[in-house]
């Protein structure tokens, strides 16, 4: 999650980092198939699983958004 | 009833630790609702424990309905609770887009602690080439990392 927010701070006009508990907001988690954590969602589509390193993140990013 | 703290005095005094690097200002910003009640609640007496540990974090708290504008304006519109952190100078808030939707517990309070503490800095701490790639990012990218509290 830490990451995440790294990366929102770097540039807030265009990215939106939340962190979700995902037993609080079940309806969120169930919407997108959670079913081990630490997974993040990239723009509703993208998927990475596990805590990974920043490189790890970033490269899906990219190859979500365009490098 | 007593009031009983959430954070035992280990814990506290940790924190207190941590918090005497902080230089700048934070504003930590939390979003409550009657029908989230009992989350909510323990949201705001962890979240004033942790903003009373030091004097440059200041907490606010507005109700996800009756402060709809407020909460749209951060986008967090039906979401409690929810939590912003954001930087603080002077009367100017700035939004650096961090959020988290739940109770920050377990190792995510750590991420909370860790996230003030960057805030204060005003450093993301992000490699150069990744801040780079960030900054000319053109179109909006929304990360919802979901994790399990405890």
């Amino acid at each position: 999650m830490l990451l995440a927010h790294q990366i929102a701070m770097t540039n807030p006009e265009m990215v939106l980092a939340e962190g979700v508990s995902a037993q609080e907001f079940m309806d969120l988690s169930a919407t997108y198939g959670i079913s081990s954590v630490p997974d993040t969602v990239i723009n509703g589509k993208g998927r990475v699983i596990g805590a990974v390193p920043e490189n790890n993140l970033i490269q899906e990013i990219k190859r979500l958004m365009g490098a | 009833m007593a009031y009983q703290r959430i954070l035992n005095d280990d814990v506290l005094n940790q924190v207190k630790d941590i918090f005497k690097q902080l230089t700048n200002e934070v504003k930590v910003i939390l979003f409550v609702s009657a029908s989230a009640e009992e989350v909510s609640g323990i949201t705001q007496q962890l979240l004033g424990e942790v903003c009373g540990a030091s004097d440059k974090i200041h907490l606010e708290v507005f109700d996800v309905v009756n402060d709809n504008a407020i909460a749209k304006q951060y986008k967090v519109s039906g979401k409690a609770p929810a939590i912003v952190v954001a930087a603080k100078d002077g009367d100017v808030i700035t939004d650096y887009g961090i959020r988290f939707l739940g109770v920050p517990s377990g190792h995510e309070f750590g991420t909370l602690i860790q996230d003030i503490v960057m805030v204060s800095s005003r450093e993301s701490g992000l490699s150069e080439a990744a801040k780079t790639y960030i900054k000319s990012l053109a179109s909006p990218l929304h990360l919802e990392v979901f994790v399990t509290p405890g």
